[in-house]
């Protein structure tokens, strides 16, 4: 009982810190999802509207549009990132000349701003002054103008984001990686498993909840990604890169539709739960209940 | 005999000195006094002119008065985020607000600022005897209320102006080619026909010549406001479409098939103009916003371009950050026939006065001391060298100062022109529902950009959208 009062108090300021930061903004915000709200309507006060943000949203294609190329990001992105971190993860286990230089170069990106890594790569990717036109167009004549192609604003929001967060995928999968027993790898090498077959059959199960993990952060992370693609695109050309987390910035802010963007904002926590939900039933819970 | 004559002539030239000369400094001390200890903060956008309040005037003011200024200076958006929010949810952050001429009239709307000609009437101790609204230029009138109360003491002032090389204008060589292919002198252009053929000359012999040289700027970025300024700010009015096409007085119609203009022949064949104009701009174009045009025309890349007036001293004047300082000339916009008439007439306007203010939140919690700082702000003592460090002017006195004058010929008249045409210039319209519009048909425009979407049909979207917002809004009944 002693301890048990102990437990709560010693818990009782991450509960209070919680509520305040956590559960009140939310409750606020679904609160504020059910009203029609723009400070500068002509009726500038809340009106309560029932579900009417929610049966707009199924209805908006611009929203929907969003949604759509949010999702294609998060899965470009967060797909290579695993691969990539996984590699050199691998790679940072060996030893090699200059490992500790590269891992800290490589460890950078992390520690930089998302608003400062906006600014760099749109300074590397402006026509006129930036080193990546530059170098597209002296090797292969290409001229990368983001400004102008969907399909080049796109994808390099996508090489951004890699850089930025494959340093966090392969640090999480270096800490699961040196903490592998060693007694499967060696009777598998005994029985005369390949190195594919130890992959696939020894390596990604034991890394499986560190990958899970890791996959659910960028999940999250990706599917709100803002400020670096405000900053590189400003969600342009067009809407081709307007990813939801834009979207709902544009809502909210210049357009100060707070009640509108307030539905979008719980639908998007909605779905990112659903689909670590989904992962997480799919790939975890099967083998915890084999377990 | 001789040293005590001395003496008390000294002492009493002395004593005049101290009693007459620093009168008015002795007015901040004094109404200062009261507000020891207190600080102020304050929001801008960072501008040259932002930048020169937080690292001149405001530890100017701190000496005289002992009221320390705070100024944080963000980014525009970020501005806009944190004083809206600041207002609206009565928090009492800030207690100065920077508020751009285009946002002015829904924080009016919203009763968000305080009144500036009415406290200091009420309270005639808070007034310097060396503040007077009525120095301002006539930019000040966009930040009063429809009783000619102030709102805001404006703080920076510039027209959206057309640049042009001179060194491009006046070489022989390049003369005698226009003739030949124009059979025209080359000269600034004075109609959209005129700008166009110059534009089209110097792209193509930029590209003749292995030139990294254009015909024109354009701030056309595909995903960005700036872009859906130009148009609706820069260009339109030029081609006769005011107050974006927008009749406020006509239940704010959008749509030709409702009295607007958004969608008219006329706004029709200025974004058709515009958009030619970006594809024979530099490549960086379509990624341009307000500065990156002025970085662009600095870079001597363009031959001319409509850029805004505030990157004017340094492109013009600072080598440092221009290659081409002494080269440029200042020109009215080019216009279709009968749109200066109209300026003149006051029926329109020929391009974007642009500027801002600074005002005080009803929510601030020292607004006297705020008041003090923004009247020491608005005085003309103040006002030549920050004209200097940034290229504006909101005090007609400046205009006569000697180094301002000296300021205008390295500017080549960029400063007369803001004097003597600066009437022929208008911010934006005195709507409340300012961001709320842009943000509504912007994504439609830039698609028209992109060529998703065609102008005309692009436009008539845009018009349809205007209306369908604003009657959301509540607006448009």
């Amino acid at each position: 009982m002693h301890s048990q009062k102990l437990g709560w108090l010693l818990l009782s300021p991450t509960i209070v810190i919680l509520g305040l930061f956590g559960i009140f903004p939310f409750i606020y915000v679904l609160w504020v999802s059910f009203h029609s709200w723009n400070p500068f309507a002509a009726n500038p006060g809340m009106v309560f509207n029932w579900a009417e943000n929610y049966r707009r949203l199924v209805f908006d294609p611009q929203f929907l549009a969003s949604l759509g190329i949010t999702l294609t990001f998060v899965f470009f992105a967060v797909v290579s990132e695993l691969v990539l971190g996984y590699i050199l993860a691998q790679a940072l286990l060996k030893d090699f000349p200059g490992k500790a230089v590269f891992r800290t170069i490589h460890t950078l990106p992390l520690i930089m701003a998302p608003i400062i890594v906006g600014s760099v790569w749109k300074l590397m990717t402006t026509p006129s002054i930036g080193i990546i036109p530059y170098l597209l167009r002296s090797w292969f004549g290409y001229d990368l103008n983001i400004g102008q192609s969907a399909v080049a604003a796109f994808t390099v929001t996508v090489i951004m984001d890699i850089w930025h967060w494959t340093p966090l995928v392969t640090l999480s999968l270096i800490a699961a990686l040196v903490s592998l027993p060693s007694d499967p790898f060696e009777q598998a090498q005994i029985d005369g498993a390949g190195k594919s077959q130890i992959f696939w059959h020894i390596t990604l199960p034991l890394i499986r909840p560190a990958l899970l993990a890791t996959v659910f952060i960028r999940l999250m992370d990706a599917l709100r990604t803002v400020d670096e693609v405000l900053m590189l695109t400003g969600g342009g050309p067009g809407s081709s890169t307007r990813y939801i987390g834009v979207h709902i910035f544009r809502e909210v802010f210049p357009k100060t539709n707070y009640g509108y963007g307030s539905a979008i904002s719980v639908i998007v926590l909605y779905l990112t739960i659903v689909v670590c939900w989904l992962l997480y039933v799919g790939l975890i819970a099967p083998r915890v209940k084999r377990g | 005999m001789n040293y005590a004559l001395k003496a008390s002539a000294l002492a009493l030239t002395l004593g005049l000195a101290t009693t007459a000369s620093p009168a008015w400094a002795d007015f901040w001390s004094d109404a200062g006094a009261k507000f020891k200890g207190v600080t102020l903060h304050g929001v801008t956008e960072s501008t040259p002119p932002s930048n020169y309040i937080r690292n001149v005037l405001a530890p100017e003011f701190e000496k005289k008065t002992g009221i320390k200024v705070d100024i944080e200076t963000t980014s525009w958006d970020q501005m806009y985020d944190k004083a809206i929010k600041d207002m609206e949810a009565k928090t009492g952050i800030y207690d100065m607000v920077y508020i751009e001429q285009d946002i002015i009239y829904s924080y009016l709307a919203r009763n968000f600022l305080v009144d500036i000609t009415k406290t200091l009437k009420e309270q005639p101790d808070l007034k310097a005897p060396t503040y007077d609204d009525a120095n301002f230029t006539s930019f000040a009138d966009y930040f009063k209320d429809s009783s000619g109360d102030l709102f805001g003491v404006p703080m920076e002032a510039f027209l959206k102006a057309y640049l042009y090389r001179k060194d491009l204008f006046d070489d022989p060589k390049i003369k005698e080619a226009f003739k030949k292919e124009t059979g025209k002198d080359l000269k600034p252009a004075t109609t959209h026909a005129e700008y166009t053929e110059i534009a089209d000359f110097f792209t193509k012999y930029g590209k003749d010549n292995g030139m990294e040289l254009w015909g024109t700027t354009a701030q056309a970025h595909t995903g960005h406001p700036a872009s859906w300024y130009e148009f609706f700010e820069s260009i339109a009015p030029t081609f006769g479409v005011y107050n974006w096409g927008i009749d406020a007085k006509n239940n704010y119609a959008a749509t030709v098939e409702h009295g607007g203009a958004m969608n008219g022949d006329k706004a029709k064949a200025a974004l058709k103009y515009w958009l030619h104009l970006r594809d024979i701009a530099p490549p960086e174009s379509t990624q341009s916003t307000w500065t990156e045009t002025a970085t662009t025309f600095a870079a001597g890349r363009v031959a001319q371009g409509l850029i805004y007036g505030e990157n004017a001293a340094w492109i013009a004047s600072d080598p440092a950050q221009s290659k081409v300082v002494g080269q440029v000339g200042f020109a009215l916009p080019p216009l279709e026939p009968g749109v200066l008439d109209d300026a003149k007439a006051g029926k329109g306007y020929i391009g974007y006065y642009d500027g801002g203010a600074f005002g005080v939140p009803v929510t601030s919690k020292n607004k006297e001391a705020s008041l003090l700082f923004l009247e020491f702000i608005g005085q003309n003592e103040v006002q030549p060298d920050w004209a200097i460090a940034a290229p504006r002017i909101t005090n007609k006195a400046t205009f006569d100062d000697p180094k301002v004058k000296e300021m205008d010929v390295k500017l080549g008249g960029f400063y007369t022109m803001l004097k003597d045409d600066g009437k022929l210039f208008a911010g934006a319209p005195p709507y409340p529902f300012h961001a709320q519009v842009r943000e509504a048909t912007a994504p439609i425009f830039y698609d028209i950009l992109t060529g998703n979407i065609g102008p005309d049909e692009g436009l008539d979207q845009m018009a349809g959208k205007a209306e369908e917002e604003l009657t959301s809004l509540g607006y448009r009944k």
